[in-house]
């Protein structure tokens, strides 16, 4: 052959980290190449996929995902239906009814919602908080204990509440924390210094790094994943080695594209459609940047994104 | 690729005869590499290493232009690392096998075209393709997608139909039908239709030969199709095909590339959709679906409008009305910026609370609310020029007119210029405005404003007629107070050599300062100029804030403030309004040194250089045109304008103070030796130059910010620096200053400089 590629593995390595406990649990990382590059070494780990189970899922009102839930109420009901999706490696729990600013709904009450999933399901699970600074440290901290032992990651730790987060979510609970910044790599280096600081172990560490869903902005995400990425891999920063988790579905489903009815967008065509393909194709840019997990809504876009990493690992 | 001198001298032919000019061969390749002298001058280079120096100075990738559309020419792998160029372009594809769809097809390939921020999105090309051997089959159906107008991409290994086919196909295409087995019959057609050839091959190898091959018969208007049997070995290809090119510099891989995502993903189209998200950032000039419906096209587009923005470049959405849940012309009006992410998120709030309004973008050159507000770029005389041009009041009939809340101060200068609107302060966050619009909040606000218009309209008003400025010195501004702040400014001389600090703290994006101006308090003011002269600020800089209504009375009282205060300290004048700088230099006090006009760009503010040169000012000439400048030869024009400009009108060039434009250290890390280098050039032609250096540290930890100040101001001062516009009360930065003061010779030493 006249021509060989120069293939480029990298001495930095991204961590893997175990979420879940038994033969459900996973691990998400540990690559030491760019995403889906497996002409330069092969991946470790192939990238995860998590279901969203929101607790204002009833809410949600597109007809094919309404019937996929048919039936269900507890968001109970909702991670056992959502665990038998094909592709579904992990179950990610949404609070976006704690909210002060919104439904206001109490810890006790969250606490007994992800308590009820936890004894229903096997998979690895994912809290994500409502986003109030304030009430998540509360929130999160109260789920840690309730969770022990399940080996679950929370998300996450910001800024502005990381001590609080992260002590009582890894260092007193002893599970994965989420360290989460806005479209910045210098502020997503300094939160993972702090909490290791703090003694938090960088291994039980995950990123969120600020993402977008594709045309709102996205040009500052996808330039923050491939500089955490190069940072990880060819400069070998030990600071930015985390796993990135990108929940997608928070990005996606509240922009235009996805909400716009048919009468006020008449030659834009199915809106369920829409909001499922602006999922895949954020997901699939995501991906593509370097997050090692994304956590999708609707199940036909888990499974187009379980097939879309299946055939590039 | 900027050639080394050791890398021409290897190749020169080392003879030392002098007849260049240069004493050796050696120093001769060093000047050609600096572009001091063209190789030219030896006539002793061979064929040969000519080439080769051409060849290696040569773009790493290849510019293709087909029709109307141009393709490759990057230069990087990553955004991040400087621009990518040219955006991906899409194809959706008809063939022989299903022609019996294509008029189906076409149609609805037409039904997609729409604008997203200032850009048409549609399909670009009709991908024709070949799956049999009658000439007559397959150009008809190339007949038909060119009836479309459209660019097409021919794919066709068959000779004779390929032939057949450019015969009806126009110039517009791309004949994609080269491969290891007929490149050289199918280089022969393309090259006598003046097309562009795609080339194809089952393996990365078989590529790479076939595309030397076709390069020996000298044809490099090439594009490479990187489609694989599978999406894993599509990737591989396109991935080590653009590194290959700009990694290994390996210019025969050097051309734009094609992947045909619809071969890949064998019908299923949200996998077409998941694949082109991918290849739009991942190395595909052109990306060929089998559909292209709204669903796709407008994540899809997005996407792509994202990845393809130029980093310096703000992303700017059109000026003009944007009714949001139905609004008609009874809805009423909010106001923002143009600012693309202003506009996302404003627009989504505004969504979010389900209540019709017309939201109404106007021009502030991209920028967000506070920074337009502070530029003058978002002024009542800039909102009055929108509503004018668009005819807002012709379109709409409700009077409600809700402002950002973060620019409540110019409440009543939008009211005068509006005087049929009731202007309403909105909330400070865009998050805020669901809850705001949704309980109507602004209902109160716009019953007041119409209340008091209709108050005032039974008043007759009186004429007013234009002051002169000794007129308003004598009416409008209040005696000066001596109030000894414990401190006196020590005096300057202009022709000293040390480096001129300007001090920024009395600027009116600070609320205490702009509620001081407003109220013509002095105790503010004066705290924060006194501070600033104790830290040993040589100039203070007054901004004034965009002032459009009372700017000369409010410029005249600041600077008699300050001067009367502070024995005399000089000044730089700051503000979007010009006869406000004008005013205060009438009253401006010269024993410590000329005023300074801050400042004039090479764009719409270049009337500052005028007003500067009318009134023997120093004026800083910041180097772009409304936006950063693209790279040090942009700046440099830009510089070269305006230094001509104030010569033309009698300025001195000492008078004119170029500004390279600090860029944050966070946003733009690899452009800041950029911007070291142009100080470099300004201070080689002898020019002085200041700026707002502690931008590079924006955003960063307040403890660190004076590090990365200080460091800077010292690297800037060895590239010859010779002012800038900074907080005096950072010690690090003025200790920083003061010691490279002595490296650099001007002052002398003694152990307590510090001190002094």
């Amino acid at each position: 052959m006249s021509f060989a590629p120069k293939t480029a593995p990298y001495s930095g390595k991204v961590n893997a980290v175990t979420l879940g406990t038994g033969d459900k649990a996973i691990v998400i990382g540990g690559q030491n190449v760019l995403p889906f590059y497996t002409f330069d070494a092969p991946i470790e780990n192939a990238p995860k996929i998590g279901v969203e189970v929101s607790d204002l899922a009833a809410s949600w009102d597109y007809p094919e995902l309404k019937e996929f839930y048919a039936g269900c109420v507890t968001m109970a009901d909702y991670a056992k239906k959502a665990e038998t999706l094909e592709g579904c490696d992990f179950i990610c729990l949404n609070f976006p009814g704690a909210d002060p600013n919104g439904m206001n709904r109490s810890v006790a009450d969250c606490v007994a919602d992800a308590k009820a999933v936890a004894e229903v399901i096997t998979k690895p699970i994912v809290v994500v908080g409502c986003k109030n600074v304030e009430k998540d440290g509360e929130l999160l901290a109260a789920m840690a204990e309730a969770l022990a032992g399940k080996n679950v990651l929370f998300m996450s730790a910001k800024n502005e509440n990381y001590k609080t987060v992260g002590a009582s979510v890894a260092l007193a609970n002893g599970q994965k924390v989420g360290a989460e910044t806005a479209d910045d790599i210098n502020l997503a280096k300094q939160l993972n210094i702090m909490l290791k600081g703090l003694n938090v172990n960088p291994a039980s560490v995950v990123m969120d790094i600020g993402t977008a869903a594709v045309g709102y902005g996205y040009e500052y995400a996808a330039s923050t994943f491939d500089r955490i990425r190069l940072a990880a891999l060819a400069q070998g920063d030990a600071d930015l080695q985390m796993p990135i988790l990108a929940a997608v579905c928070n990005d996606t489903w509240g922009v235009k594209e996805s909400t716009a009815s048919e009468e006020d967008e008449p030659a834009w065509g199915c809106r369920e459609e829409r909001a499922i393909s602006m999922e895949i194709a954020t997901a699939a840019a995501d991906l593509t940047g370097g997050a090692d997990a994304v956590v999708l809504r609707h199940p036909a876009s888990v499974a187009t994104v379980k097939k879309f990493i299946t055939e590039l690992v | 690729m900027a050639l080394k001198g050791l890398d021409i001298f290897k190749l020169s032919p080392k003879k030392n005869c002098k007849e260049c000019g240069s004493p050796t061969c050696m120093a001769f390749c060093m000047k050609v590499a600096q572009g001091a002298v063209s190789l030219d001058k030896c006539p002793y280079f061979s064929e040969e290493a000519l080439a080769t120096l051409n060849s290696a100075t040569a773009p790493l990738m290849k510019t293709i232009s087909v029709g109307d559309y141009k393709l490759g020419g990057e230069t990087v792998l990553f955004r991040h690392e400087k621009t990518l160029v040219n955006k991906n372009l899409f194809a959706v594809c008809v063939c022989t096998d299903c022609a019996d769809k294509a008029d189906e097809k076409l149609a609805e390939v037409a039904k997609v075209d729409y604008e997203r921020i200032g850009e048409r999105m549609y399909v670009e090309f009709i991908h024709v393709a070949n799956k049999q051997s009658d000439p007559a089959v397959y150009a008809e159906l190339v007949k038909k997608a060119a009836a479309t107008g459209r660019h097409l991409i021919l794919e066709c290994w068959d000779v004779e139909c390929a032939k057949a086919a450019l015969e009806v196909a126009g110039k517009k295409c791309i004949l994609d039908g080269a491969t290891p087995d007929n490149w050289e019959a199918m280089n022969e057609l393309a090259t006598k239709a003046g097309v562009t050839l795609g080339v194809w091959a089952s393996n990365i190898s078989d590529l790479y030969d076939t595309v030397k091959k076709l390069e020996g018969k000298g044809n490099k208007n090439l594009i490479l199709d990187v489609t694989g049997a599978t999406a894993k070995e599509t990737l591989a290809n396109a991935v080590n095909v653009r590194r290959t090119a700009l990694k290994q510099e390996d210019r025969t891989f050097g051309y734009p590339s094609i992947v045909n995502v619809a071969k890949i993903a064998k019908g299923d189209d949200r996998m077409q959709t998941a694949l082109a998200a991918m290849f739009v950032e991942k190395y595909a000039s052109i990306i060929v679906m089998s559909h292209m419906s709204y669903a796709q096209a407008l994540p899809l587009y997005g996407l792509r409008q994202n990845i393809f923005t130029d980093p310096q470049k703000p992303m700017k959405v059109e000026a003009k009305i944007y009714p949001i849940n139905g609004a008609d012309e009874n809805a009423p009006v909010a106001l923002t910026v143009d600012f693309a992410l202003t506009y996302f998120l404003v627009s989504g709030e505004l969504e979010r609370s389900g209540q019709p309004v017309n939201l109404v973008i106007t021009d502030a050159s991209g920028m967000s609310v506070l920074t337009a507000w502070a530029a003058g770029k978002l002024s009542s005389s800039t909102i009055k020029k929108t509503f004018d041009e668009l005819d807002i009041a012709g379109k709409i009939k409700n009077r409600t007119l809700i402002i950002p809340g973060k620019v409540a101060v110019m409440k009543g200068e939008i009211q005068e210029k509006l005087p049929e609107w009731n202007v309403v302060v909105g909330p400070l966050e865009a998050v805020q405005l669901p809850k705001y619009m949704k309980d109507k909040e602004y209902e109160a606000g716009a019953k007041a404003a119409e209340a008091e218009r209709a108050a005032k309209a039974g008043t007759v008003v009186e004429e007013v007629k234009e002051l002169s400025f000794e007129e308003l010195l004598q009416t409008r501004v209040p005696k000066i107070e001596i109030v000894d702040m414990g401190v006196q400014y020590k005096g300057h001389n202009p022709e000293s050599k040390t480096f001129v600090t300007i001090g920024e703290r009395i600027h009116c994006i600070a609320p205490v300062i702009r509620k001081a101006m407003d109220e013509r308090d002095p105790e503010p003011i004066l705290k924060r100029a006194a501070e600033q002269i104790k830290a040993g600020a040589t100039y203070l800089d007054v901004n004034i804030g965009p002032a459009e209504k009372d700017g000369p009375e409010r410029m005249m009282w600041a600077v008699k403030l300050l001067q009367e205060n502070f024995n005399n300290v000089p000044l730089a004048l700051d503000t979007a309004n010009m006869k406000a700088i004008e005013a205060g230099i009438k009253v401006y006090n010269r024993t410590n040194g000329k005023p300074i006009v801050n400042s004039a760009d090479a764009g719409s503010r270049i009337g500052y250089i005028d007003l500067a040169a009318a009134n023997d000012a120093i004026c800083i000439a910041l180097c772009s045109a409304d936006g950063i400048a693209k790279d040090n030869d942009e700046r440099m024009v830009h510089c070269d304008n305006m230094l001509e400009r104030g010569l033309s009108l009698g300025m001195t060039s000492d008078d004119l103070w170029f500004d390279p434009l600090f860029l944050v250290v966070k946003g733009m890390q690899d452009k800041q030796m950029e911007v070291l280098e142009a100080i470099k050039m300004f201070s080689d032609k002898g020019l002085k130059s200041t700026g707002g250096l502690s931008n590079n540290s924006n955003g960063a930890p307040k403890h660190v910010r004076p590090i990365m100040d200080s460091a800077l101001v010292a690297m800037c001062m060895m590239q010859g620096l010779t002012s800038a516009i900074v907080n005096p009360n950072d010690l690090r930065l003025m200790e920083t200053i003061k010691s490279c003061d002595i490296f650099k010779n001007h002052v002398l030493y003694s152990d307590s400089y510090l001190e002094v």
